[in-house]
């Protein structure tokens, strides 16, 4: 699959992408990140990723939405769900439309790294 | 009436000198209100409806005992007249058989003995009823018995000379007996007509006595009756009005209506010590209900507390691991967003703490502004993760209104809370402020959600109404809003469109001149 090392990561708040990116790129990665999933959606429907890193809650389409959008359109990319707020009904929702993992806040950078690479083999 | 007023829509508005005479703690306040109510309404005097009642049936009781006696007499009199007027038409009767045996000149001593026996009794009977004689026929019958007597003496005489049992008198005899008879039929006679006129009217006013207290009786009944009825349906019409505004959410104490007190003002006091245990009550109740909207709120708060602490983790993170990689600039940069993520979260507690923290529920003049804005940064999140914008036309510079900060914090939020539940397809929260009268200050929320159905309208403020499930409403929200809003003499209203979108106006008495 073309593009393997390609990331995307969606979070409403900017301070989550500026810590992962770096820390993503010096794993080899390439990333983009985005703030609005409206956005990130456009974005997606140029481009296929390896692996989205993408927040639950968000203003517009919800992370679920983008996670059912590409499991439709790029079943091949890896979802890492992140939320502010896990419940048991929203893990087994993204369970259930096929995320790879699902990440309560407050994670540890090196998990996520860890995660990405994990699933950028799958992909 | 000096009643505290019963329409529950418009409240007075708690006046400032009555708070700054109370500074104590509310229980202690309402404590001193009620006993004060309980006062006034217990120092009036004592005039029950007991005591009316007893008093106006024993009035009947009288006038119909009075009536009995006066019936007595007039029937006693009458049965007196009736005697007397038997006794001389029987004295009449005899005298006249004695004058048409005088005129045949035969009289047996027998008619005589018989004549003298009826003026006998009818002189006993004279003299037993002074009052029914005039004194002319007084003279009547001396005159009637002395001429009777003299013919007896002669006929027993003429016996004694031989003729047995039959007498003969002379002329002369005959003719004063008969003049002497004939004056006292005549006498007897008027004094007949007389009687029966007496014994007419006594009867005739019988009658019309009993007509009279049939009619007297009638009115006194409907006296009676009317001024008790009036006792009876002001004051039922008055607690009624108390009930509804009660129901409204008013809960200020009944004061004396009336100069006096009976039974109803017991009820009053009743009432009056049932009303603090509802405003106790209601007080608890909005407490708890102010922990289940920080209940709903919770998602949104866990969501916005773990965003700035994921944010402080992650970044201390990266700091450790780039200690020696990254540049100052970086650093400063991190440590820059460490301090602004952890003021943002303190600011989430802060204003969950302010919100929940317990406060005299005492009325005191508020920024309404700066209600408003804690209320959005409350519900800011709500609102964002539901795709909600917030455009708030909210001028800085206010008239201060009568509340308390809590409260009308929790009233606003359960209001946007509602508007963003309307809207689950996201739209736009409308906050501006309208004057409607000089001495009040109205919030105006609107969204642009479903509206709620005609039907519905009319019970929203209805306490355990709710359109949402089983389980995520309680029902209370609107209906303590409105306790809260009319305790402090304001009030709520809500104009909606289904489709279009509902309009919520909270008004509140400006504490100032505006």
């Amino acid at each position: 699959m073309p593009g393997t090392k390609d990331v995307m990561v969606l979070d409403d708040e900017q301070i989550v992408g500026d810590r992962l990116r770096p820390a993503l790129e010096q794993e080899g990665f390439q990333v983009e990140v985005f703030t609005d999933s409206r956005a990130a959606l456009e974005r997606l429907k140029q481009k296929s990723f390896a692996v989205l890193v993408t927040d639950v809650k968000m203003r517009g389409p919800t992370g679920m939405d983008v996670l059912r959008y590409v499991k439709e359109n790029a079943p091949g990319t890896q979802v890492i769900v992140i939320t502010g707020y896990a419940t048991i009904e929203t893990s087994h929702e993204a369970d259930a439309l096929g995320a790879f993992q699902f990440v309560a806040k407050p994670f540890k950078i090196k998990d996520i790294v860890k995660l990405v690479t994990k699933s950028s083999r799958l992909a | 009436m000096s009643d505290s007023n019963p329409s529950g829509a418009s409240l007075r508005a708690p006046e400032a000198g009555d708070r700054a005479a109370q500074p104590g703690r509310t229980d202690v306040d309402l404590a001193g209100r009620l006993r004060a109510a309980q006062h006034a309404l217990l120092s009036r005097p004592r005039l029950s409806m007991q005591v009316r009642l007893v008093a106006s049936l024993l009035l009947c009781f009288l006038l119909c005992c009075a009536f009995a006696l006066v019936s007595l007499d007039l029937l006693h009199r009458t049965r007196s007249r009736i005697h007397l007027l038997q006794t001389v038409e029987r004295l009449d009767d005899r005298i006249h058989r004695v004058r048409a045996l005088a005129n045949e000149g035969i009289l047996s001593s027998g008619d005589l003995e018989r004549m003298l026996e009826g003026a006998k009794e009818a002189e006993d009977l004279f003299r037993r009823e002074p009052r029914t004689l005039r004194q002319e026929d007084r003279q009547l019958l001396p005159n009637l018995l002395r001429h009777v007597q003299a013919a007896r003496l002669l006929l027993a005489t003429s016996e004694a000379a031989g003729h047995s049992g039959v007498g003969v008198l002379s002329p002369a005899q005959a003719a004063e007996l008969r003049s002497t008879g004939t004056d006292a039929n005549q006498s007897l006679e008027a004094l007949i007509r007389r009687e029966r006129l007496t014994a007419d009217r006594i009867l005739r006013v019988a009658e019309s006595g009993a007509l009279v207290l049939l009619l007297s009786l009638l009115v006194l009944f409907s006296v009676i009756t009317l001024s008790f009825a009036r006792a009876l349906a002001a004051p039922l019409r008055r607690f009624k009005g108390y009930t509804s505004r009660i129901a409204g959410g008013d809960f200020s104490f009944i004061r004396p209506a009336r100069k006096y007190r009976d039974e109803f003002s017991d009820l009053a006091v009743a009432v009056n010590q049932m009303l603090a245990e509802l405003r106790a009550q209601q007080d608890r109740v909005v407490r708890g209900a102010k922990l289940a909207a920080v209940g709903t709120l919770t998602s949104g708060i866990a969501h916005e507390l773990n965003n700035p602490l994921n944010n402080i983790s992650i970044t201390a993170e990266a700091l450790m691991e780039g200690l020696a990689t990254l540049s100052q600039e970086e650093k400063w940069r991190h440590l820059q967003d460490i301090y602004f993520e952890t003021e943002r979260a303190s600011e989430i507690v802060k204003s969950l703490l302010d919100f929940t923290r317990k406060e005299k529920p005492d009325a005191v003049p508020l920024d309404l502004n700066e209600i408003l804005q804690s209320t959005f940064r409350l519900a800011q999140n709500e609102m964002t993760l539901n795709d909600v914008a917030l455009s708030s036309a909210v001028p800085g510079e206010l008239p201060r209104v009568w509340g308390a900060a809590n409260q009308m914090r929790q009233v606003f939020l359960n209001i946007i809370l509602n508007a963003i539940q309307a809207m689950p397809k996201g739209g736009t929260l409308f906050v501006s402020t309208v004057t409607h009268h000089a001495d009040q200050v109205c919030v105006e929320i609107r969204d642009e959600g479903a509206g709620i159905p005609p039907e519905v309208l009319p019970h929203i403020f209805d306490p355990f109404f709710t359109t949402k499930e089983p389980g995520k409403g309680t029902g209370l929200g609107l209906s303590l809003s409105l306790g809260i809003v009319r305790k402090f003499g304001g009030d709520i209203q809500v104009a909606s469109e289904p489709g279009k979108g509902t309009t919520v106006h909270v008004c509140l008495p400006a504490a100032e001149e505006t």
